[in-house]
């Protein structure tokens, strides 16, 4: 099912490694001096910024000079410059699901789901079948009112939930997160503070592009 | 269409640096419109009130364009004739 699902990424994993090629052409060809004819070209047009070589550039051996014409306009704005390389290692790949961390293969780690609403927090442990081990909230913790939804309760809560997951003997958990509260970044910032090794982050709140009709304006 | 879970939205994290994946996981949703979505859709918006946001988003990415192109062409470097018709 995987291998299927994956074909996709790994058709924009190969595009990247032969796009990847393109400066390395353009650098030989200029190191050999062969690319008189893109001199011509920008010459007539009175566009490109490409031709004066000022002494600085020529100093630097063009290193940055060549990268810059291959640089479109937005494309920075892609998501695939977040992608270094063809083995970006911080995105899940094939061999994810079977990949082993700290002696368990990914698909079957304990999960800890997060969900940080604008009032409140809540942790929820369950195993990989969503059988669920312990619960833990803000509320549950102590804070009360506005204070639960602080980045300083999810924290707490989080690290008291850590603590007993060590002893539990759940070392290593992936976590999906749902929810814009402000317990979403703090309460896996705790996870790890009590020690547990949080493989993975999974966002997972619920987003529809075409929603039932949602409750009417707030009037403040 | 249903994503897989583990597989969409998800960022490894490398090192225990959390923080950071986190940041790599927003960054990207909230390019792809995911966050801004979310945040739209808690409340009913009404024809006139989408209206004028379409509008407004219209002429601002308008005003945008035509601001960059004009500074782009005031701040342009490495001209072949930097003063024309004054030699």
């Amino acid at each position: 099912m995987f291998r299927q699902l994956l074909t996709p990424v790994r058709a924009v994993l190969q595009n990247l490694g032969a796009e990847s090629v393109g400066p390395k052409l353009a650098s030989h060809c200029r190191s050999s001096g062969a690319c008189d004819f893109s001199a011509t070209s920008s010459a007539a047009y009175h566009t490109s910024p490409a031709l004066f070589l000022g002494r600085r550039q020529r100093k630097e051996g063009n290193t940055s000079f060549v990268q810059k014409e291959y640089v479109a306009d937005g494309e920075k704005a892609s998501i695939l410059e977040v992608r270094q390389s063809k083995g970006d290692d911080r995105f899940p790949d094939l061999h994810l699901p079977t990949r082993e961390f700290n002696g368990i293969m990914f698909k079957d780690l304990p999960i800890v789901n997060i969900k940080a609403t604008l009032n409140n927090t809540l942790l929820c442990v369950t195993d990989s079948f969503g059988a669920a081990y312990t619960t833990r909230s803000c509320g549950y913790d102590g804070f009360k009112n506005a204070r639960k939804g602080t980045n300083v309760a999810a924290q707490a809560t989080a690290f008291t939930l850590g603590k007993k997951l060590m002893q539990r003997g759940f070392r290593t958990v992936r976590v999906k997160v749902s929810g814009l509260g402000a317990g979403r970044l703090a309460a896996v910032r705790g996870l790890t503070f009590a020690g547990v090794n949080v493989v993975s982050l999974t966002d997972y709140t619920p987003i529809s592009w075409n929603p039932p009709r949602p409750r009417k304006q707030r009037r403040l | 269409m249903r994503h897989p879970l583990f597989i969409a939205r998800t960022v490894l994290v490398k090192n225990g640096a959390v923080e950071e994946a986190m940041g790599v996981l927003n960054n990207i949703m909230a390019r792809d419109g995911f966050f801004e979505q979310y945040r739209r859709t808690r409340f009913y918006e009404k024809p006139t009130e989408m209206r004028r946001r379409v509008n407004y988003t219209k002429c601002k990415s308008i005003y945008n364009e035509e601001m960059s192109r004009r500074l782009a062409f005031l701040m342009r470097v490495n001209r072949p004739d930097p003063y024309p018709g004054c030699s």
